[in-house]
Formats: C-alpha cells, structure tokens, sequence
C-alpha cells in the first residue's frame, strides 16, 4: 500500500518539477494550453504583407509545428530528428511526395536549435524561399521566447 | 511605415485537447482541423508515436473504400491502421466529409481495449 502511494507522489513531484521548468509567461494571440505533458501554442503574424500561421505542439520529446502561409492547408510534412554519433541531423518527406522540399530546411534547422525530433507541416508555396525565411524567422522567434531552443551551452551534445 | 494595425483573421485552424485515462495510462488527445485535412494525435508515450494516413478514394459516391497506410513509425501493427479506418470511416459517413485524416499514434499498448477507447474519445470529441 505504501510503495504505490509513494510511487505516485514521485511521479506527481516529477510532472511538477518538469511543468516548472518548462513554463513562463507566455501572451498569445490565441492562448497557449499549459498542461505538464503538452503545450499547444497558436498564433498568427503578417510579415511583409503575408499571413503566417503558426501552430506548434510541443511533446516532452518532440515538437510538431504547422506553417500555414495565407491559409489553413496542412501541406507537406516532414520528419526530422537527430543523429548520432556525430551531430547530423536527418530529415525526411513524409506526406506530399519529395519532389518539392520547401519546409525540409526548415524542420532540419529546427533540429539543430530544440535537439529534439521535429514533426513539421508546412503550406508555404515552392520556389520562393523569402516566405521561406520569413516564417522560419517567425518561428525561431517564438521557440526561443516560449523557451523550447538549447540553450548555447548545451550545444555541443544532440 | 504602415498606417493603423494590422487586421489579423481569427486564427484557421480549431482544435481540442484532451486528457484521459486509458487502462491505466495518461492518454493525451488533440483533434485539429485544417482546410484540407484532419490531425488527430493521441498519445501516451511523450512522443507522436506512428503516424498514418487515412483517405476516402475518389468518385465511389456510395460505398466508399478507403485507402489507409502509415507514412512514419510501425509499419507492422495492423490495429493502428485499423483505427484509422474507423475513424476516416466515421468522419465519411457522419459528415460526408472528404478530408483525409492524418492519424498519430504514440500509445504503451496496441491492445483492442485501448485502441476502441481512442476511437469513442476522438468521435465524441470530433470536429467534423
């Protein structure tokens, strides 16, 4: 009897401890979803006259993040996760046929800033890699200031 | 310099998040629906788990099949692919809706009992 409650209050004092460290103030447009195993974030910007859409998810070992440029389609999707030995990181197309990559760079970056496997769903257009940069700019912005990026120290493993 | 606020659209895309407990295990489910496709991932294990793709075939107006198929993960688990099914199935014949379904699974257990209690939360809590 007293090994399961015990039991249950370390898992509780981790839940907490990993909720503590992982939250802080956060304004959206739209409300951000505090919860110890999930963290729904969702916002929209316009940037040089273009509507990006953000929604990214952030898992305790993962992060899946949806682009949406003018408009609410998935688009693609992409896989990508580190690697070891050295610090290279793989991506892959998993929906959308990889003959057009736009959002493969983007989650392949992701990558190398979180350390953590990125699922990305991407509808920015192809052959235009200003709206490219524009929304991965965006993004990077938000990560580091919802606090999901390494910091620099802990660079060096992924 | 641009003159007065920017006028932001509410944002596209709806979701629900929910959180239950399936034989024993912290289940975290999120529905969210795009223009053009449905997102469901439920999860147990702190990651996406296998990722499916489920679809309705084109131009069978009554008796539809349905084309499902993971695109990430375990390739070897037939009961994942058949809780896509069910779910494109009940998204087709409830709403007609033709969306295909994006179908993420990170569960402990593959067993029948956790996979239909996926099913009856994504369908009592669905957006389509």
């Amino acid at each position: 009897m007293d090994s399961k409650k015990l039991e249950e209050e370390i898992k509780d004092f981790r839940l907490r401890e990993e909720a503590a460290s992982t939250s802080q103030s956060r304004r959206e447009d739209h409300g951000a979803e505090h919860d110890a195993e999930l963290q729904i974030t969702c916002f929209s910007e316009v940037l040089n006259d273009v509507t990006f859409h953000f929604q990214i998810i952030r898992f305790p070992k993962q992060i899946y993040v949806w682009i949406g440029c003018n408009s609410a389609k998935f688009g693609h999707m992409y896989a990508a996760a580190p690697t070891r030995p050295n610090n290279m990181v793989s991506a892959t197309s998993i929906l959308g046929g990889s003959s057009d990559n736009t959002g493969s760079g983007i989650a392949r970056r992701l990558v190398l800033k979180t350390g953590l496997n990125i699922i990305l769903a991407c509808s920015i257009p192809k052959n235009n890699p200003m709206l490219e940069a524009d929304a991965e700019k965006l993004l990077i912005q938000k990560l580091i200031s919802l606090g999901y990026t390494k910091s620099r120290r802990e660079g060096k493993s992924l | 310099m641009s003159l007065g606020a920017t006028f932001l659209p509410p944002f596209p895309v709806s979701h629900k998040h929910l959180s239950l407990p399936i034989k024993g295990n912290k289940t975290e489910i999120l529905i969210s629906s795009y223009e053009d496709r449905f997102l469901v991932i439920a999860t147990q294990i702190g990651t996406m788990g296998t990722i499916l793709h489920a679809r309705k075939e084109e131009g069978m107006p009554i008796n539809p099949t349905f084309n499902v198929s993971v695109i990430f993960g375990k390739r070897d688990e037939q009961m994942l692919e058949a809780c896509a099914r069910q779910l494109i199935e009940h998204m087709s014949s409830s709403s007609g809706s033709s969306k295909p379904l994006v179908l993420s699974l990170g569960l402990k257990d593959h067993s029948t009992e956790t996979l239909k209690a996926i099913v009856s939360a994504v369908i009592d809590n669905r957006l389509w």
